[in-house]
């Protein structure tokens, strides 16, 4: 039988190195036919793509077990969900999936730009070519998803049970979608380098692509906690696994990016500083796919096994070379045409933003190769585990929150003194005046209060601004407030969807904060009939059910949950037995009132004396993660959504300055 | 000059402060991973320092006992790959919790311990158990080997 995914993938290699050289020839020489040809290369790879992913599928969908990928994560039993989500469930499909994202990415680029941007078009699709290209070269010479068997087993072994699950089937499509997105702002940096338009005309037509990256990095990153949260059943969401950090390093450094930015739109500083943020995205996204493929962390020495390891260090090395040697080139030309005139100023305030998601973005890094690091240096593995994260994070974390509360009103160049008490008075009172009532109220984790006042000092600016913004609109053009909040945020999306964004992050807070200073956790193994108590439950332990089907075996143990002597609830915190493969799980049982969590795990259960170990936590505000994450989809949307052109007068939002004068 | 160098020295104070944080998160948090090899060949020096340990389950070593605070798990940890004669050393681990899904009763799993070696018993704070295909790269290398 003819095979058509490998075909695919090795004409799509070939043509990548086609688009390549005829991008970089056609650019250096002014050979428009050679650019657009290039163009169409890269358009025929994203083609080719999609029919190897379509092989895949088909392969996937109809059970042809001959294929090794196909064998190893898909069962015939297995849920036609599950099947898809098979493409990315192993090492090949997912660099396969990696490759159908860039491609498609690339091919819309490319559609995008037909008419625009044709001086920098040439490098960006020589760049995300040669990004194809890597993930071709891995495909098709180090990890072929379709590799056959010598022989055709009868059933697959099917995908692991912890992957059967909602939050896993949709994690990694964000995630990916999220890593692969910062290429395309990459792509055009070094378009910029390359071709020394180094104005903000790549910062400008890339901005939709790094929102929309961003985005799915955050999505990628809060589905991923969901997961842990909901299936790992430890009771938290967040561990600083090497794989959770692999994620959450570009996502610091994609934010600080989105952030400086504006400063380089607005006021032509800091444009050295982009490039280098926009490196440093690309290349932590790599390492993150690496880093989340090899297991690098997790032994040295699968380092050399893995086959991947020293392909994605090369390639990174590769890409790092170049992008800082352009950038080095450059440098004469990238100088700033403005200064930091004042420490309380828009302009410093966002900078210090960046170097502190800079900052947490090295600790993290440092954090998380730390043991290969110490391996190389000492010969000794010495490894630092969730208590070096939070310790060095959490104060870093707390400036970053104070400063969301900052950067977005205080005033550029230089902020008067006046003005800082207009923006900042109130929200400073009810801060610190909330501080002191949880001080007085009794609570006595100072991080915690410490967290909180500024939650509030935040929530409080933002609330401020749109109370303003409405304000000014009701008395310039006398609209009602609904009409003005409307308008006000429609005519100001970008502004105004930031703010939304921010309380999305804020709402984050309370749930970080919650989790790591409220929780409370007890192990207790108790008896049919006995009852426990956590928090202001009390648990009670009445019998374990059994059943069985055909994909797994079933024990639920019944908790009937108490409040005030009368019983509210009934959780069944499960042991599952999947039967292919022979995998125990834990289902865990979870109550939610307000945010705060009660959350089950069946520890173990003892047939002979019916005795159960049950494993109660109560998690504080975690729900305000999931609808903070809301919050922030929904600001991201109001700041991505294309603004008709805006009518001068009715895009009327005060600006500081006028606001100065009408006061 | 005067307000770049107030900047300088700004910048320098929050690297110099994210250093710190780091260099004291790093002396006090960290632990030595170990394989069970290295443990056992360097345990005395180790006793009553954070390890983690990585190692199998001695075939047969399981002593499970329920306890009000959790399920009690004795056992011991050896080298054991590719070789599975009983005579090769172990150290006892003791464990008080819940046990992980994916430790087999019989012995046998690929387990990192993380606690700290007292009185000739490594006490286990927690046992973890190594994901079957997360890092799926090894047990491909380990096959290629084959």
């Amino acid at each position: 039988m003819l095979d058509v995914g490998p075909i695919a993938l090795a004409i799509a290699w070939v043509l990548a190195i086609y688009a390549i050289v005829m991008s970089l020839v056609g650019a250096l020489r002014q050979q428009r036919d050679f650019i657009t040809s290039a163009e169409h290369a890269a358009l025929a790879v994203w083609g080719l793509t999609v029919i190897a992913v379509a092989d895949l599928l088909l392969a996937l969908v109809t059970h042809d077990f001959n294929i090794e990928y196909v064998a190893h994560y898909s069962s015939s039993t297995l849920p036609l969900n599950y099947t898809v989500a098979a493409l990315w469930g192993g090492q090949a499909g997912s660099l396969l999936f990696w490759l159908l994202i860039l491609t498609s990415m690339t091919a819309i680029v490319v559609m995008q730009n037909r008419y625009k941007n044709r001086e920098l078009m040439p490098y960006v699709n020589a760049t995300l070519m040669l990004t194809a290209l890597f993930f071709l070269s891995m495909l098709l010479f180090v990890t072929p998803p379709f590799e056959r068997l010598a022989f055709t087993p009868g059933e697959g072994q099917d995908l692991n049970p912890l992957l059967q699950n909602y939050w896993m089937t949709i994690h990694p499509p964000a995630l990916y979608t999220g890593f692969v997105g910062c290429s395309i702002p990459f792509a055009f940096g070094m378009a910029a380098l390359a071709t020394g338009r180094l104005d903000d005309v790549w910062i400008r037509t890339t901005r939709r692509w790094t929102l929309l990256a961003w985005f799915f990095l955050s999505l990628g990153n809060l589905f991923g906690a969901e997961w842990a949260y909901r299936v790992l059943g430890w009771g938290g969401y967040w561990a600083w696994d090497p794989v959770e950090n692999a994620a959450f390093m570009p996502w610091l450094t994609c934010t600080a990016f989105l952030h400086s930015v504006m400063i380089q739109e607005k006021k032509n500083m800091l444009k050295v500083w982009n490039m280098v943020l926009v490196i440093l995205t690309f290349l932590l996204t790599i390492f993150g796919t690496f880093l989340t493929r090899s297991g690098v962390i997790s032994s040295v020495h699968s380092f050399t096994q893995s086959g991947l390891g020293p392909f994605f260090i090369g390639f990174l090395g590769i890409m790092a070379t170049m992008a800082i040697g352009l950038l080095v080139w450059r440098l004469p030309q990238l100088k700033s045409e403005n200064e930091l005139d004042s420490i309380l100023s828009r302009e410093a305030t966002f900078l210090l933003n960046n170097l502190i998601l800079v900052g947490i973005a090295f600790a993290v890094f440092w954090g998380t190769i730390f043991p290969v690091i110490s391996e190389a240096v000492r010969g000794i593995k010495i490894t630092v585990g969730p208590p070096f994260f939070n310790r060095v994070n959490a104060p870093l974390g707390l400036i970053l929150l104070f400063l969301t509360g900052v950067g977005p009103v205080i005033a550029w160049r230089r902020a008067s003194a006046s003005s800082l008490k207009r923006s900042f008075l109130w929200p400073t009172v009810l801060g610190v005046g909330g501080g002191f009532a949880m001080i007085l109220a009794g609570i006595g984790h100072y991080y915690a209060v410490l967290s909180f006042s500024i939650c509030i000092f935040v929530g409080a600016t933002i609330a401020a601004e749109f109370y303003r913004g409405v304000r000014a609109r009701q008395a310039m053009i006398g609209e009602n407030v609904f009409a003005a909040l409307a308008h006000l945020m429609g005519k100001n999306r970008r502004r105004y969807g930031g703010y939304v964004v921010h309380i999305g992050i804020v709402m984050m807070y309370l749930a970080i904060t919650g989790t790591s200073a409220f929780r409370v956790e007890q192990l207790n193994t108790v008896s049919p009939g006995e009852s426990f108590d956590v928090g202001n439950y009390k648990l009670r332990y009445d019998k374990v059910e059994a059943w069985e089907n055909e994909h797994a075996a079933h024990m639920a143990a019944n908790i009937a949950v108490l409040k005030d002597g009368k019983q509210i609830d009934t959780l069944k915190p499960e042991k599952r037995f999947y039967k292919k493969p022979e995998q125990p799980t834990t289902e865990v049982a979870i109550r939610s009132t307000f945010g705060t969590d009660l959350y089950l795990v069946l520890g173990s259960y003892d047939d002979a004396t019916k005795k159960a170990t049950i494993q109660a936590y109560i998690n504080p505000l975690v729900g305000f993660l999931g609808w903070g994450g809301i919050v922030l989809a929904i600001g991201t949307f109001i700041t991505i959504w294309p603004a008709r052109t805006p009518h001068p007068a009715a895009a009327y939002a005060p600006s500081r300055g006028e606001r100065m004068a009408s006061e | 000059m005067n307000r770049k160098a107030r900047f300088f020295v700004a910048g320098l104070a929050l690297v110099g402060a994210v250093a710190y944080l780091m260099y004291t998160g790093v002396s006090q948090t960290s632990v030595y991973y170990l394989t069970i090899g290295e443990f056992i060949t360097k345990k005395e020096g180790l006793a009553n320092e954070g390890v983690r340990v990585a190692g199998r389950v001695a075939l047969g070593s399981v002593r499970k006992n329920m306890t009000p605070n959790g399920e009690e798990l004795n056992f011991r940890i050896g080298d054991f790959q590719g070789n599975d004669s009983p005579d090769q050393p172990t150290v006892p681990v003791h464990y008080v919790g819940v046990v992980p899904d994916m430790f087999k009763a019989a012995g046998g799993s690929d387990v990192i311990i993380e606690g700290k070696y007292r009185d000739g018993t490594l006490q286990a704070q927690n046992v973890l158990t190594s994901c079957p295909s997360k890092y799926e790269a090894k047990a491909a290398g380990e096959a290629a080997a084959k």
